[in-house]
């Protein structure tokens, strides 16, 4: 453990506590202890060493992330300490990738199974959205992916009315030549600080066949409990004319290895804004989780799930905290900087 | 005038001030009033209110035409029925590049967080309103409109987005419960409801297009009727394909004695208010629809009598006001009809 180290920047967010005074009663001393952040089914262990002397005003930090109930361990991050590296690491091969799966939508108010039934947002499902966004405000993002569907769109434009950096997304339209030519942009300086959407059924939600727009209970009803569990819970077994999770995953996981990696390899930051099931089916392929660890996964709705992936491998960072909360902040070094010019950047403005 | 009745159902908002007493009333706004007249109440009819309603502009000259119904003392529901529908036009809030001050025209544009706030706010003033179908534009500023003002709405209908650009779109959004659907409004979208296309000028700022062409030709292609800009439409190109449509695919609706909603663009909307309200070209190139501010019309005898902007529920009645009252209550919204050809009846106040 003592060797892989993170030499990050202090992040205004960081509240060291403990640094100067700690707990136990000894000033001056800074004890190693490990700080616990727990959220809806997913948990990131900081501990903090003790205080080595080079290092000036960073704090080492070693990231180790565990899933609550879930079987998946990312890779903890190596860097090479190194004071003297700058964006030149950053160009290589790093680029964030943001998950955030769409909060609640007026038939999960009712209890209805969705689908791919194009069912708005209620106003909590705005708020969700809302919130989600602050929390990613300081990430970059170049891209955004999102399905077909209402909810998803909506969830990442409200998230993107939160973000930092005020370049503004445009939804990309190719379903026709018209539409095509409709809506060309003519101005490069435009374009630039623009960020493209890109709408794909791919990740859309799980098709559910003959049960979209059946409440809960009268499904038990008509198949029985136990088949509509199956349903529900199985890997591989669909719902009548719906797609099981497999299928799910096998059009959603394809989609994302064809048309977002290469983005991601490119440099570029992402973010998807989708479904529980679309994004639990890419979580799969991202951690290499088996058809039994997908079943049991669980995205929380509206808390955006962040992985960076350096060097062909994808290292789940969990979820950025809420602004108000204390916390790491900075996930990688690159992204410490980044923060770091929006903030000059603001500074500059007021 | 008094034959002219109109049976309207007593909903909670109307403040049945006087209802025993015939008297003006008059609803000031920003260059728009309203005049009704509240009936004395007969004695077989139950507990519905009798309105008379006048329209008269402030400064301008027209004047919808007044509803003419025979006054049946027996008539319940089955009046309403025969060929009456609310039409409902409401005009997208600040995108973020109104914000930059750019030509948006089809480019796919979200809104801002003030456009989110104003598609909140002209939801709660129609909250009372029924509508079975919306039908909003193919870009995302529309749609996330419509869904935002419904959210506000009483009824509890849920807007589901109709998929119809392929047979998989299709099969994929299929509703399996007949109660689902019956508590389900369709929303279509539909291009010919988008914003004019602004071809060349898209994206770029209105400062840097006055330099590249010449500020009275920019002035001749924002304020004209028929001259495009480049490779782009005429108000007389968008109210074609917008017009058509309304008459096609939306009249027949409310032929049919559906409610309908429409949320779509400045252009695509005037184009329709032209048609609604026989202007000439002239008076619909000064025409300006408030954004956010919903529009009001009732369907009629094949007639379209508008009725003005809803007011908010925090304020005094929607349709029942005393002229004292009136006077006080400054709508925000301005619908400017200059030299309109019908007749003036009212004076008009300020």
């Amino acid at each position: 453990m003592a060797s892989s180290v993170a030499c990050l920047h202090a992040a205004s967010s960081i509240q060291a506590q403990g640094f100067k005074g700690s707990s136990t009663g000894s000033p001056n001393k800074i004890g190693a202890f490990p700080l616990r952040m727990v959220l809806k089914g997913f948990s990131l262990d900081v501990p903090l060493p003790e205080r080595k002397g080079n290092c000036p005003r960073s704090l080492n930090l070693h990231v180790v992330r565990s899933s609550s109930s879930q079987s998946s361990i990312a890779d903890p991050i190596e860097l090479p300490s190194n004071s003297n590296s700058t964006d030149s690491q950053k160009k290589s091969t790093e680029a964030s990738l943001i998950l955030i799966r769409h909060g609640e939508s007026l038939w999960n108010e009712k209890n209805l199974f969705t689908g791919c039934v194009d069912v708005p947002l209620t106003k909590k499902g705005v708020e969700e959205a809302i919130e989600a966004g602050k929390r990613i405000r300081n990430i970059p993002i170049d891209m955004i992916y999102t399905s077909s569907l209402i909810r998803a769109q909506m969830t990442a434009m409200l998230v993107m009315s939160e973000h930092r950096r005020r370049k503004v997304p445009i939804i990309i339209h190719k379903e026709t030549e018209e539409a095509q030519r409709w809506s060309q942009i003519y101005s490069e300086e435009t374009k630039m600080q623009s960020i493209p959407v890109i709408t794909a059924w791919q990740l859309n939600e799980r098709m559910y066949g003959e049960l979209q727009g059946l409440n809960k209970q009268e499904t038990a009803e008509l198949f029985g409990k136990e088949k509509v569990h199956e349903w529900r819970r199985s890997y591989d077994v669909p719902p009548p004319n719906g797609e099981s999770l497999e299928m799910c995953a096998e059009r959603s996981v394809t989609y994302f290895r064809d048309q977002i990696v290469p983005q991601l390899l490119a440099g570029k930051n992402v973010m998807i804004a989708a479904h529980g099931n679309s994004l639990r089916s890419i979580i799969m392929y991202l951690d290499k989780l088996t058809s039994q660890e997908v079943i049991k996964l669980e995205l929380s709705t509206g808390i955006p799930m962040l992985y960076i992936l350096k060097n062909g491998k994808f290292i789940r960072r969990g979820s950025p905290i809420a602004p108000s909360e204390a916390g790491v902040y900075a996930y990688s070094r690159s992204l410490a900087l980044y923060r770091q010019k929006l903030d000059k950047l603001e500074e500059m403005f007021e």
